[in-house]
């Protein structure tokens, strides 16, 4: 879900050359340095997660090419060309070790992240993680979903998918969400939101790691996360209850506390 | 003007509670391939060639066949086949193949080989068509719709070189690699088959296709709609200097001919219903999937602001120009008129209307052909309306 800004304290948008393009990053708070890696809907966002870490820590939250206010790079293709793309991002900010924060897709490229360049990981945190290759309990095809049948999806709470769906969208609202999609299909379609070759690859992260899970995530199945949690070898799984996929989004006091929490702020 | 015979080959036999849109969401993609009797396909499939060299012995000028996948709506994975089918039935029309959907290929050659075979057959009676697919076969044949128009754009280029420069080359694009593209035959009419390509309003196609000289054909929307597709193409190739000849726009229609108005519109409304509510029914997130639309086409496409077909009442069909139905009088004058409107020379008919019977079918072909086709040939189209 894209937040609209309306508090003053957010920061301010910044923007820096990435391949053929721009990318735009929000950068607030001091601290360890600690980089966001947004979910499919959650480009452009500054909510509860974002200020708890501002709090302790100094948050890098870029939008992904192609999502939000990033240009769509469209040279990039896979999440093997992202997790370049954020190595060129982090030596360009000279950033020798950060905190990974990745959420959903986010988690997806934080996990391959981490894999690549483990002494670039300080910390790990996977949230509702998609990536890993799993054929008897596959990921949802959200790409399949019409509007209210991704928001009951995304959400546990009936009362959060009626709020979510309670306003018509504007023009310009579709077009974002259907340009975010799209830039979620570029990198995920074929092989569908998953990576074959991860998970005999995981064992590399050396980074402490928190596997949060969604107690009712109607798109991630649970064995996604306990996989997780199994081949990165200094894991632990943590489930958040009563919670759907679009987790900070749900429970945002819950998983800001359970992140900070990990990254021992 | 050219007068064309459509052939969707649907698969009429659907479920009775089909109407249950929670049970069944489309007839595509999702729709169990249990429900194709194989001892009604057969004979499906022989009535429906039938048809198409039926309607060549007339007097149309071309008949056409298409590709679908994974589809009750239309039953031809692969349009090549169908085409080879009719080569060696038929001598006079030509045989249009609307089209090969190559972003959905994993080797574009095998297109450019099988299209130059087809030319051989048919004694240079062919025309390619090239189509993206629509949305749900890209789930069905598992390629990214956000690599869709540059895989089309890539294999098209291909295939056209290919027929058209001497090999053995070499291919190295975005999407394919080849080292030795040398292909035989090479295909009998020079420099190689008409293309044709449809357009659903994007900007990019029209201007595309006006670049190349190629046919724009559209289908499935309102006459107002359909309207600026063709005055997009017309502008698109004034901009590039080509004023583009009738012929090289078409309009693909729904069109049955009763003996008069009335009971035109009692036989005729089922089938046009079974076409739009029930083969046409599919959700927009399966007909235009995340990147299968750039930012400014899915711009134009909220901006025309469509209802959905299965919310379209059969008298907003007819109103809005989906369709056409009447005595062979209402016919004739209804189809000059958007023939005046709109600037076309080929009409693409589709005569046999989702579930109509073979005997409907026949009637409807005999009456459109001597009652309607010769004064569609009577009267010139004039190119720029």
């Amino acid at each position: 879900m894209t937040v609209t800004d309306v508090d003053p304290a957010t920061p301010p948008v910044q923007r820096r050359a990435a391949g053929s393009g721009e990318i735009a990053y929000r950068r607030a708070g001091q601290g360890r340095p600690v980089l966001l890696l947004h979910s499919a809907g959650g480009a452009n966002e500054w909510g509860p997660l974002q200020l708890g870490l501002t709090g302790t820590a100094d948050l890098i939250a870029p939008d992904h090419p192609g999502f939000g206010l990033s240009d769509d790079l469209p040279e990039l293709h896979t999440v093997d060309d992202l997790v370049y793309h954020y190595l060129d991002l982090l030596d360009g900010l000279g950033l020798a070790q950060v905190d990974v924060v990745g959420v959903s897709f986010g988690g997806w490229v934080a996990a391959e992240l981490a894999m690549h360049s483990p002494e670039r990981v300080r910390r790990l945190v996977l949230g509702a993680a998609v990536g890993l290759r799993v054929p008897e309990a596959p990921i949802a095809d959200l790409f399949l979903m019409n509007p209210p049948q991704l928001m009951r999806a995304l959400f546990h709470d009936d009362a959060l998918v009626s709020a979510a769906l309670a306003a018509e969208p504007t023009a310009d609202q579709i077009l974002a969400t259907y340009r975010d999609l799209g830039a979620l299909a570029r990198f995920g379609w074929h092989p569908f939101l998953n990576d074959p070759k991860l998970e005999r690859r995981l064992h590399r992260i050396t980074a402490p790691t928190l596997v949060l899970a969604a107690g009712e995530d109607r798109l991630v199945p649970r064995v996604h996360a306990e996989r997780y949690a199994a081949a990165i070898p200094d894991a632990r799984l943590r489930v958040v209850p009563d919670c759907g996929h679009a987790m900070h989004g749900e429970k945002p006091a819950e998983v800001t506390a359970a992140v900070l929490e990990h990254l021992g702020s | 003007m050219k007068v064309n015979f459509f052939h969707l080959m649907p698969y009429p036999y659907l479920p009775d509670d089909f109407d249950d849109v929670e049970k069944y969401p489309s007839p595509s993609l999702t729709f169990s391939n249990a429900h194709f009797d194989p001892a009604i396909g057969v004979d499906l499939y022989h009535r429906y060639l039938d048809e198409l060299e039926y309607a060549e012995t007339v007097g149309f000028d071309g008949i056409v066949v298409n590709e679908h996948h994974q589809s009750a709506y239309g039953t031809m994975p692969s349009p090549n086949i169908m085409a080879a089918a009719l080569a060696r039935r038929t001598s006079q029309a030509t045989i249009m193949v609307l089209g090969n959907a190559i972003p959905l290929r994993g080797n574009p050659l095998r297109v450019a080989e099988e299209i130059a075979m087809l030319d051989h057959l048919t004694k240079g009676r062919l025309l390619s068509g090239f189509v993206r697919g629509i949305g749900w076969e890209h789930f069905g044949h598992s390629i990214n719709p956000a690599d869709s128009r540059s895989r089309f754009n890539e294999a098209h280029d291909l295939i056209k070189k290919a027929w058209t420069e001497p090999g053995p080359f070499s291919w190295y694009g975005e999407h394919y690699e080849y080292r030795y593209v040398n292909i035989w035959p090479r295909p009998l009419q020079q420099p190689h088959p008409p293309i044709a390509v449809p357009g659903a309003g994007s900007p990019e196609t029209m201007r595309w296709v006006a670049e190349n000289h190629y046919t724009y054909v559209s289908v499935y929307a309102p006459t107002r709609v359909v309207k600026t597709w063709f005055d997009g193409y017309r502008a698109a190739a004034a901009d590039l200097g080509y004023v583009p000849e009738p012929e090289k726009i078409g309009m693909a229609l729904p069109v049955f001919v009763g003996e008069d108005d009335a009971s035109a519109h009692r036989e005729a409304r089922p089938y046009v219903e079974w076409l739009f509510h029930r083969g046409l029914r599919q959700g927009l997130e399966i007909v235009f999937p995340p990147g299968y639309m750039s930012p400014a086409a899915m711009k134009g496409l909220l901006k025309a602001n469509m209802k959905a077909f299965p919310e379209l009442s059969y008298e907003e069909l007819l109103d809005l120009g989906y369709v056409v139905v009447g005595g062979p009088e209402q016919v004739r004058n209804r189809l000059g008129e958007l023939r005046d409107e709109l600037g076309f020379g080929q009409l693409m008919t589709m005569l046999t209307i989702g579930a109509m019977p073979a005997e409907m079918v026949r009637r409807n072909t005999d009456i459109f052909a001597t009652e309607v086709i010769p004064e569609l040939k009577r009267s010139p189209v004039t190119a720029s309306p």
